[in-house]
This record gives structure tokens, C-alpha cells and sequence, in this order.
């Protein structure tokens, strides 16, 4: 603070100076300046600094381009300059200059606290991403009611028949439950259908649940009659009644929201006269390789029908790291259009199972007024007014001559509403009502609309204190659409969601197949579940655990001795070996090049997503290229080697040494001791933020490293913080990371319960003002 | 259409999320003449094979008398070309109505399946593509002759159940195409945008008025974004506007209301469905297409001609004298939906062209079977009406038994489309049927 205040002063002399009127200083500041021969911060900045960075840090085109901003500390700062600048005379800037240019350049803009005392960052207005708009459609026709339970690893309920008709009760032969839909009864007749001649039939029914948003491709293979229904009730997906004695294999593909179940039927049956009899389910899932659909992903009860649009959007702006709805354009325009009209087709189309009457209903148009009355208020996230009813309901209701017409238009007026498509319209001011913070808290957990008890929560005033919004967004954490989110978050922060294809050479790996890699990313995301979704929910387990999931082949790939089938289960590796999502080989082989490790990903991402430290661009794009080097050379001393200009250094004096930490581990993620016929060296020494040095002997010491570092906390509350949010966090006060912080580390590093905070506090905050104008 | 299909269909059509044909965009108008006539084709067929007697014409050549069946027809009888001596000699496994319908366009083989027929092998689906989705798919290809749908199919009566006795156009093995028999559903493929914009229309002016009133409720800097928003609004108002002084060549027609799919309602559905085609051929939304009533086996109850008894149940008594007229009857009145088509077609101006929409219009009458009795699948009724390159309209032709993939293969050349084999190879020994004069 004393500090501050300080600086303040001397930049305004400065900028008195600069103006070039002369006016007597103050008594005190003429004496400090004259008397204590202090080198002026200032003063050297303006004369060595400005012409390549600017006045305000900002950099200068053709000469620095970047803006000077970082996080070393003001030591690091001074012992930088003193070193290398200015550049075209290193040296000159030495001693207590230096330590005071740093100083300044420090707090004035280079510091997170620096900028964040700079920035008037605000909660901005924002339309829905195209995530939110998504879930928002799909919740618009959940039914109110309790959700259907569904346990996911049971695989699907099957009832037998003894012909192939398989109506009949008096057919019926059996009840079970499959793990998974994989038969071949070849030319016999199973036990169960009894003797006789004539034919039989299996159906399957449940739930379906999807890992990960996106195309799922269903595959039956079947040399007899089968029909298939996913997320539809009527209509199958697959309709294969007429069989192919040589097999057929179906395909189609739907869209699926991740972390939900969906209704899935099978039907099977074998006439008389087909002469063998096979039926296989598999489904080729988003980042998945073409499978038998795995017990766990699957469930005997049925679950609901979703609503999924199929109209494809331009992509959102992710210029700052998290998607947000910052700008409009014509394709968004049209893509909201297109999709209204499909929500509308599908409204109209289904109207009496929406409005549970038929045609002939006399009250029918009441019934369908309410229905559409209903439909609004739940877009919308608030009550309607009388006027907004009559706008949005009654009149586009009226000006139809049919009653399907009249609903696609209050459907249609709805989804182009920007009381649906924004974000905080109403209700932001100083104090936010009630619907706001329940808007904010469901979009911030769930990416989608209020639930019905958040509705009544904020209907009867009860989201008006902290404990009481706490307390709404601990029971949304059970809720499936929290872990949709949560997933979301963990899939950024380890960039997953850039992973499209990890190939790599098969004359250098054979065997990594891309159903080891389908298996390596469920692994992954079994691992992320488990720690976040206990009780402990420990953040430091992430990096630190050796636990690792692995089903048979897997096993078999990294030599993992266990008796794991087709299942995963939980086996512990060495822990001097493996620590957590650090030396996961999903990551590890992300990674890495075609046919080698790459430290300089991996130290990259271990900089900026572990250990939390701020990176530039590099300064010049230079190519790796194995070719280059002699033969012989370690990837270590290739890397070394390339990157040596001093230019280069001020990075990767940082990257280098954390991505060398991994070199234990090949392209595909196996441990190894060496590197072609050089034994490996992964230890290394990294700079930390204030200057000190840490000797890293491996994946482990990097995990014990960030564990303990406040940057690294910090990094992993910011991401969590801005993927929640989508808001820049400075427009929540410059001391709300510190706040969450420390209530993060008393809680024992708990995601969920900083989940919990996050939501909590951008649900209550302030918006009516520019929060750095706020206490 | 299911995300997937949209995603590939929306691949080769070259377009993504950014040049979505947008509503304000379609239909597709404003025809301008095309650098070459537009060459149509239409399959229609009806089942249980014919009359030989009441249809085949004694005559050859170009002066020959019309039978009774053909009679409706008279006025066009200079625009025919009767083929007789055409036969499916596509072998292998499901019954002769299976094979007959499932491989009337295919001209391949049916896969061994499980749908056991009235004898032969069980059999599933056809194992190739059939000649209306190949034509369909080659003028897909190119700018000039590509359209909205490429093809259409379209069905009168037919059963909603899907096995190969009721599907004959096939997008690949294992792939029928399900034509569409109603009306009401066909109008919203080809005209449901429309509606769509018009609804969409009705309510822009209240989501602008919207817009300007939460402008209010927030900070100025924040009203940029909606003011963005709302001139985007205003864009596609506009947009709509000028869209809707692009007039379509020709209106949608308008249908008769709640015309429910049922057996008495055919003669009205026909007529609703060719409505439709000829429609959708104005507006040039499709080159190909298929008019299939019922199926084969089809069991129509002409009610309507005082017939009570199901059409198949009496095309296996057709050597009875009183069955024959019946069936002559019922064969006569698919002859007089044609002719209500072909009517249509010879009145109607080539829109952007010369001459009538039939000069360029070849349709193809065929069925699944030669006689209904005898289950055969040779001299198959075939007569061609209209104009294409290639045809030398207004003749009888008794042809050697020739192989129907040939026939195919004529129709193809007539389109453009220079196939060399098509079907079964070995049913296409002496390429494309030579009908010049």
C-alpha cells in the first residue's frame, strides 16, 4: 500500500515532467529525490525503456512488440535487466538502476496486481455460448419431475422369445440383464428359447449414457432382423427388419450431450428360416474407436428422451482461453434462426405429448396457451409480466389461423429473444435479484437454465444471503449436468479437447492402436472422476496420485500386471515413476512428436497448466526438426541445443528443465531408462518467479513443486474460475483470487467446495458499477 | 435429417456452418434459361403385373391400334414407345415379387435375407444401387445440372412397412429409399421453408421492438452488442423481403385439406401427389423422380370402380373372364393417373425453355411383374411417354427378350450419362437398347 501511494506520486511527477511545465515540488518530494540520491525508476524507464516498450509497457511495434507483462519477481526483474539490457547496451543498467526500473516496471504494469489496479474490467454482457444455448434448448423440454435414476455399468435389461415375433407374453422366456450386446448363437437355438423351429427374439432396453458431447456413431452388426432406438421413442434410428444372411452392419450417427443418459432399445430377432444368428452393438463415441458398447456405459433403467439440436454455430470467441458470448454475427444470427426453427418444428411436431392432449381435446388451447406460457418463463429464467404474456404468448398465439403455426411462432419469438439469448439482461444492478443470481448459479454450474427448485428458491427470496446461495449450489453439485461441467473445465485445463489424433509411427510404436488410445483418454477420465467426484476432492491428487486406470489392453500396452479384462479397474503404478495427470499417457503422448518425445510441449504445458506460470509467444517460430542434429544426440541435448540463443532463454530457461523432468517417458507415455542408446537424464534445475532454483529430479519432484505453489494454485482457481464464469475475474475485485485462495487451501485443496465458492461469489457479486471502482 | 447425415450432407454440398443455405435463401428461384434443355425422368409403377391381351398392342411399328387399358391414353399415343419383350432376368433369391420390385431399377441381385416370400429363397434387400438414384446422383455432380433435391420420390398407397416388395429405388446395397406417400409431408419437404418464413416474418418486428427495450435495462457500454444484434435483425428482415419478391415460377398447390393415407382416398391422394411432381419440376427442384402406388403385392380395394376384392388376391385368377375385366378396369385407371400427368406435362410450358415441360420428360410406366398369374418376370409392361434424346417416340417395339439393365442403360444415355454397365455386368451384353427409328 505504502508503496503505492509512492509510485503514484512519482508518476505523476513524472507526468509533470513530461508536459514540460516547471512547477516547485513539494518540500518533501524535493528533498527525497534530491538528498536520498535514489536512482528515479521513472526517470530510466523514460530514457532506456520507452522507445522499444513504450510508455505503459505496451510495447512498440517493429521494435518489442509484446506488451511487458509477466510474473518474475522484482528480483528476477532486476537481475534480467541488469544482464541483458537495454539491448543494444547490456550492462549499462546495473546495481540500484536496475532495481529501480525494475521496481517501477514491476508495479506500474507488469505485476497481475499492477494490471489489475489498471484495468477497469467489468462484467460485460454476454450471449449464451453455444454450450449454454445447447443445454438451455435440451433443459426447455425436460420434464419437471424427479429424473429417472440410472446406474451406468450394468449393462442393458434383455427379455427373451421364443419366436421371432417376440410380442407375445406367453413367448417370453427370459429376463436378464447383459453387460453388453455381443452374440453369436451361430446355427444353435439357445437353451433358454426352448425346442422347436421357430426362430426367437431378444429385446434390450435401457439407457445409453455418452462420456463426451458429440457425433456417436451406432453401429449393429447382425446377420438377422434388428431395430434400433436411441433418444427417440418412435422413430428408430436404425430400422434393419430386413436381415442379410451375410451379415449387415448398421450405421447411424446421432448427437449426444456427455455426462447424460439416453433411452436406447434393441430389437433382435432370428425368423425360422435364417440359418445362423448374431447380433453385435457398438458405437464409435466422440475421441472413441469403434467398440462393443461397454457395460459402463450402459444401464437397465430408462432414462428420459433430450432434446439435442442438430444446427451446426460458427464457433465462439476463445481469444482469452474460455469460450464466451462477447460478439454477434450474421452466422451466429442465422445458426440462432435455424435452430429456433427446429425447436419450433419439433415443438409443433410433438404438441400433444408436450401438452399430454390429443387434437380432439376440447380445452385444447388452453392447455397449449399454458404449455407455451410455461415454455417462455423457463427461457426466459423469470416470471412474465401481463405484458410480456400477451407479446409473447397470447398475440403470437392469435395470429396464426393454426394452432401448430401459433406455437412455432411463440416458439420462434422466444429463441430469438434476447431475453433468452443474453445473459443478465435484467435485474444486474448493484444488488442482483433474486432470478439473476439464480440465472447465474445454473449457468455457472450447469451452463443451462434455472431447475425448477432454483426457480422456487428465488420465486420465495431465498438466494439472498451467501449461506443460502452456498447452499443451492452444493445440492446442484449432484446434479449429472455439474459433472458435464465440471468435465468441460478438467478437459480445457488439460487441453483435451485440442487432442484430435495422437497416431504415431507404427514402425517405432507398434500396437498403439487407436483403441488404445480410445482406452487411454476413458482411463484419463476415469482418473479425473474419481478425484474430483470423492469426498476429499483433492486437487493435489490430480498431480500427485499413482493411481491409474486400465482395462486388459491397456494392461497389456504398459505392462501392467493385472488381471483386468475388458472392464477398467484401478491399479497402482510405481510412484517414483508416475504422478497423476503429470504422467498420464493420454497427455504424455499428446505431448510428444510422431516418433519421439517433445520436452518443449510438455514443458510448455506443464508451465502454463501445472506450475501456473505466465508465458509469451515465442519470439521467433523456429522448427524442430530431427533431421537437424547429429546422429546419436539425446532429445535433451537436441532440445538444449536448439534453443540456446539468449532470445530464446528468457522462457525456456523455465520450460526446459520441466519438460526434461518427463524425459522417462517415450511418445506413447512408457516409462524408459533410455533414449536410444543414451541413458536418460531427467534432472534439471528451474527458475522460479522470484529467481530461486529447484532441482527437479523427475515427474515427481514437478508435482511436489506445484502442489506447494501458490502461482500453481492460483492458475488452477483462474481456469476453473473463467470456465465457470466466462468473465474476466478482475470485474470481481482485485482480491477475490486471494479470498478463494486461501478458503481453497483451508478446505484441503477441494475442487468441489471451490466450485462451490466460485459459483457462489460471481452469483452474489455487484454488477451495477465497474467492480474497480468498488471496495 | 439425423446431425450426422446433415454433417456429410452439408461436406458435399461444400458447406459449413458459415454458408448454411439460409431460410431467406430458399427455395432456390429465380430459373434463368439453362445453357441446355432440362431432361427429366420419371419412374411410375403399379403392381401385379398387366393384361397381356388388354395392354400389349397387335400392331409394330408407328401405326399400331391402343388396347383397352391403354385407352386413356389415346390423345398421346404419337408421344408413346410400347416395349414389349423387355424382362428382369435378374436369378437368385426371394420370390418373383420381391425380386420384380427390388430389382425393377436395381437390376442386380438381392442379398440372402430373412423376408421369406411366397417361394424361392428368403432374401433381404437389393445389393445395389438402383438407375434413379445413379442418374439422380450423376447430375448431382455437376452445376448445371444439379437441383435442389436431385430426385424425388414420391408414393400412393403405399404400405408403411419397409421390405422389398415396397421399396424399388435404392440409394446403395442395403440402402432402400423409403418414398413418401403423404402429401401433407411431401409438401413440407418442398414447401415447408416457406411457411417457415413466413412464421419466422411474423414475429421479427416484435423480437426488434424487444431488443430496443432491454437496450434500456443495461449500460451503455454494453448496448453495442445489441446494437449489433438488432441491425442484424434488420438484415434479415430485409433479406426476407427481397427473398419474397423472388417469385417462385410456379405456387405451391394448394391441397385439399385432411385427405387422410387410406385405400379410399387414393384417387385423390394421385392426384394430390402429381399435383406435387409436376410442381416440384417447375420450380426445378428435382430432375428424377418416382411415383409408386402401392407395392408390389399391392391389395388396393378399388372401391371407386366398383372392384371389392384386393388387386393382388385377383391378379392370380387373371384367366377367369370376369377377374380379367376387373383387372383391366384397375390397370385402366393407373393408365388414367398417368394420363392426368402426361396432361399436365403437355401443357405446361418449359419454364426459361421452349416448347411443353413433356418434349423433356420421359416416364417410364413399368410394373413388378409381366402377368400376374403366371408370376413372370418377362415382357414386364413398359411404355415410355414423353420426349428424350434417344427416343423416337410414337411406336410399338416387340424386342428379343432383351435383358431390362439395357433398358436402363438407354435411359441413362438419354440423360447424359454415358454408363457402360449398370446392374448385373452380364445383363448388359449389348449395351444400351439401340430406339432410335
Amino acid at each position: 500500500m505504502h508503496r503505492m501511494s509512492f509510485h503514484r506520486n512519482l508518476v505523476a511527477l513524472a507526468g509533470l515532467l513530461l508536459t514540460g511545465l516547471w512547477l516547485a515540488p513539494p518540500a518533501s518530494a524535493a528533498t527525497f529525490s534530491l538528498f536520498s540520491r535514489k536512482p528515479d525508476g521513472p526517470a530510466i524507464y523514460k530514457q532506456q525503456c520507452v522507445k522499444c516498450h513504450g510508455p505503459a509497457g505496451q510495447g512498440v511495434k517493429g521494435k518489442y512488440n509484446d506488451p511487458l507483462v509477466g510474473d518474475w519477481s522484482v528480483e528476477k526483474l532486476t537481475r534480467y535487466i541488469a544482464k541483458t539490457m537495454p539491448e543494444d547496451k547490456p550492462g549499462s543498467c546495473t546495481g540500484p538502476k536496475a532495481d529501480a526500473v525494475a521496481r517501477y516496471i514491476h508495479d506500474t504494469f507488469y505485476s497481475r496486481e499492477a494490471r489489475a489496479r489498471a484495468q477497469t474490467a467489468r462484467v460485460e454482457l454476454v450471449r449464451l455460448t453455444n454450450r449454454q444455448h445447447l443445454l438451455s434448448v435440451a433443459d426447455l423440454f425436460r420434464a419437471t419431475g424427479e429424473e429417472p435414476k440410472v446406474t451406468a455399468g450394468k449393462g442393458l435389461q434383455a427379455a427373451g422369445y421364443k419366436s421371432a415375433r417376440g410380442t407375445r407374453r406367453e413367448d417370453r422366456a427370459l429376463d436378464r440383464t447383459d453387460r453388453k450386446i455381443e452374440f453369436d448363437f451361430g446355427t444353435d437355438r439357445p437353451q433358454w428359447a426352448g425346442e422347436g423351429t421357430n426362430g426367437f427374439a431378444l429385446h434390450w432396453s435401457g439407457s445409453v449414457i455418452a462420456d463426451e458431447t458429440g457425433e456417436h456413431e451406432f453401429v449393429v452388426k447382425a446377420a438377422n432382423g434388428i431395430r434400433l432406438w436411441v433418444n427417440d421413442d418412435d422413430k428408430p434410428l436404425i430400422d434393419g427388419s430386413v436381415s442379410s444372411a451375410k451379415g449387415i452392419e448398421h450405421r447411424a450417427g446421432i448427437r449426444l450431450i456427455g455426462g447424460r443418459a439416453y433411452p436406447i432399445r434393441l430389437e433382435f430377432f432370428k425368423a425360422a428360416r435364417d440359418k445362423i444368428a448374431n447380433v453385435a452393438l457398438l458405437w464409435q463415441p466422440p475421441h472413441g474407436a469403434l467398440q462393443v458398447i461397454p457395460a459402463r456405459n450402459l444401464a437397465p433403467e430408462r432414462a428420459a428422451t433430450t432434446f439435442i439440436l442438430t444446427t451446426p454455430f460458427p464457433a465462439d470467441d476463445s481469444s482469452v482461453g474460455y469460450e464466451r458470448g462477447v460478439s454477434v454475427s450474421k452466422e451466429w444470427d442465422e445458426a440462432v434462426t435455424h435452430a429456433a426453427i427446429e425447436v419450433a418444428t419439433h415443438a409443433a411436431k410433438n404438441l400433444d405429448r408436450l401438452t399430454r392432449g390429443k387434437a380432439s381435446d376440447s380445452d385444447r388451447a388452453t392447455k397449449v396457451e399454458a404449455f407455451c406460457a410455461e415454455f417462455v418463463t423457463r427461457a426466459f429464467r423469470r416470471p412474465l409480466t401481463d405484458e410480456q404474456k400477451n407479446l409473447f404468448v397470447t398475440l403470437p398465439l392469435r395470429s396464426a389461423a393454426k394452432l401448430e403455426d401459433g406455437v412455432k411462432r411463440v416458439v420462434l419469438l422466444t429463441l430469438k429473444s434476447p431475453r433468452f439469448l443474453y445473459l443478465g439482461l435484467e435485474g444486474a444492478g448493484a444488488q442482483p435479484d433474486d432470478f439473476t443470481v439464480a440465472e447465474r448459479l445454473s449457468f455457472g454450474l450447469w451452463d443451462s437454465l434455472p431447475d425448477t427448485a432454483l426457480t422456487k428458491a428465488a420465486a420465495e427470496g431465498k438466494l439472498r444471503t451467501r449461506e443460502q446461495v452456498a447452499e443451492q449450489a452444493r445440492r446442484m453439485l449432484a446434479d449429472a449436468r455439474t459433472r458435464g461441467k465440471m468435465q468441460y473445465f478438467l478437459h480445457r485445463w488439460l487441453q483435451m479437447n485440442h487432442i484430435e489424433d495422437l497416431t504415431k509411427d507404427p514402425s517405432v510404436f507398434p500396437g498403439f492402436t487407436p483403441e488404445i488410445i480410445a482406452d487411454l483418454r476413458t482411463s484419463l477420465n476415469l482418473f479425473l472422476d474419481d478425484v474430483v467426484w470423492t469426498e476429499s476432492s483433492d486437487y493435489r491428487r490430480l498431480v500427485l496420485e499413482d493411481d491409474f486406470f486400465v482395462n486388459g489392453r491397456l494392461a497389456k500396452f504398459y505392462g501392467v500386471n493385472t488381471d483386468a479384462t475388458e472392464d477398467f479397474v484401478r491399479v497402482q503404478l510405481d510412484p517414483k515413476q508416475r504422478s497423476g495427470v503429470i504422467t498420464h499417457p493420454y497427455l504424455l503422448a499428446a505431448f510428444s512428436y510422431n516418433k519421439s518425445s517433445s520436452p518443449i510441449h510438455r514443458g510448455v504445458f506443464l508451465t502454463r497448466n501445472i506450475v501456473g506460470r505466465a508465458l509469451r509467444p515465442p519470439p521467433m517460430a523456429i522448427a524442430f526438426k530431427d533431421g537437424d542434429f547429429k546422429p546419436g544426440m539425446s532429445m535433451r541435448e537436441k532440445i538444449t541445443e536448439l534453443t540456446r540463443p539468449q532470445a530464446c532463454q528468457s522462457c525456456h530457461s523455465v520450460i526446459n528443465p520441466l519438460g526434461f523432468s518427463l524425459e522417462n517417458f517415450d511418445a506413447v507415455g512408457r516409462f524408459r531408462d533410455q533414449d536410444g542408446n543414451r541413458r536418460i537424464n531427467a534432472a534439471a534445475d528451474y527458475t522460479t518467479d522470484d529467481g530461486g532454483i529447484v532441482r527437479l529430479k523427475g515427474a515427481r519432484d514437478v508435482a511436489e513443486f506445484a502442489v506447494k505453489s501458490e502461482h500453481a494454485h492460483q492458475a488452477f482457481i483462474e481456469q476453473l474460475f473463467s470456465q465457470v464464469v466466462k468473465q474476466p475475474m478482475l470485474a470481481y475485485g482485485p482480491d477475490v483470487l486471494n479470498q478463494l485462495r486461501l478458503s481453497f487451501v483451508e478446505s484441503g485443496y477441494n475442487i468441489q467446495k471451490l466450485l462451490v465458492d466460485i459459483a457462489t461469489v460471481s452469483a452474489l457479486q455487484e454488477t451495477g458499477k465497474p467492480a474497480s471502482t468498488s471496495k | 435429417m439425423n446431425a450426422l447425415h446433415r454433417r456429410t450432407f452439408l461436406k458435399q454440398a461444400g458447406l459449413s456452418a458459415a454458408s448454411l443455405p439460409f431460410i431467406t435463401g430458399l427455395p432456390s428461384l429465380g430459373l434463368a434459361a439453362p445453357a441446355r434443355p432440362r431432361q427429366r425422368l420419371v419412374f411410375m409403377f403399379s403392381p401385379n403385373g398387366t393384361i397381356p391381351a388388354a395392354f400389349w398392342p397387335d400392331e409394330t411399328g408407328t401405326d399400331f391400334q391402343l388396347k383397352e387399358i391403354m385407352t386413356p391414353l389415346a390423345a398421346f399415343k404419337d408421344r408413346m414407345l410400347v416395349l414389349n419383350g423387355v424382362n428382369n432376368k435378374v436369378k437368385g433369391d426371394g420370390d418373383s415379387h420381391m425380386r420384380g420390385m427390388s430389382c425393377l431399377l436395381t437390376g442386380i441381385e438381392l442379398f440372402p435375407g430373412n423376408i421369406m416370400g411366397g417361394g424361392g429363397q428368403p432374401a433381404g434387400w437389393a445389393s445395389g444401387i438402383s438407375i434413379d438414384q445413379e442418374i439422380k446422383n450423376h447430375l448431382q455432380k455437376s452445376d448445371d445440372t444439379r437441383t435442389r433435391f436431385g430426385s424425388l420420390e414420391f408414393g400412393v398407397g403405399v404400405t408403411d412397412r419397409a421390405d422389398p416388395w415396397t421399396r424399388m429405388s435404392y440409394a446403395g446395397a442395403n440402402k432402400p429409399i423409403a418414398p413418401i406417400s403423404d402429401p401433407y409431408q411431401m409438401y413440407e419437404k418442398l414447401y415447408g421453408q416457406m411457411k417457415d418464413k413466413e412464421n419466422l416474418q411474423s414475429v421479427l418486428d416484435t423480437v426488434k421492438g424487444d431488443l430496443q427495450k432491454v437496450g434500456k435495462l443495461i449500460s451503455a457500454a454494453d448496448r453495442r452488442l445489441l446494437e449489433e444484434h438488432q441491425a442484424l435483425v434488420r438484415q434479415m428482415e430485409q433479406e426476407i423481403v427481397n427473398a419474397k419478391q423472388q417469385k417462385l415460377r410456379a405456387a405451391p398447390p394448394t391441397l385439399g385439406e385432411g385427405v387422410a393415407d387410406q385405400n379410399d382416398n387414393l384417387p385423390r391422394l394421385s392426384r394430390m401427389q402429381i399435383d406435387l411432381l409436376v410442381n416440384s419440376f417447375v420450380n426445378d427442384m428435382a430432375r428424377v423422380a418416382t411415383l409408386q402406388f402401392t407395392k408390389s403385392v399391392g391389395g388396393a380395394r378399388m372401391n371407386w370402380l366398383d372392384i371389392k376384392e384386393g388387386h393382388h388376391t385377383l391378379s392370380h385368377d387373371d384367366r377367369e373372364e370376369a377377374v380379367a375385366a376387373k383387372l383391366v378396369k384397375i390397370n385402366k385407371w393407373f393408365a388414367g393417373e398417368l394420363a392426368y400427368l402426361v396432361q399436365k406435362l403437355s401443357t405446361t410450358p418449359e419454364p426459361g425453355g421452349e416448347g411443353m415441360m413433356l418434349d423433356n420428360t420421359l416416364i417410364v410406366w413399368t410394373n413388378e411383374l409381366g402377368r400376374g398369374s403366371s408370376h413372370t418376370l418377362n415382357n414386364i409392361p413398359f411404355l415410355l411417354i414423353g420426349g428424350a434424346p434417344g427416343f423416337t417416340m410414337g411406336r410399338s417395339l416387340q424386342l428379343d427378350q432383351v435383358a431390362h439393365n439395357r433398358l436402363h442403360l438407354a435411359l441413362a444415355h438419354s440423360m447424359g450419362y454415358r454408363l457402360e454397365t449398370f446392374g448385373k455386368a452380364a445383363l448388359c451384353d449389348g449395351g444400351p437398347l439401340k430406339l432410335t427409328a
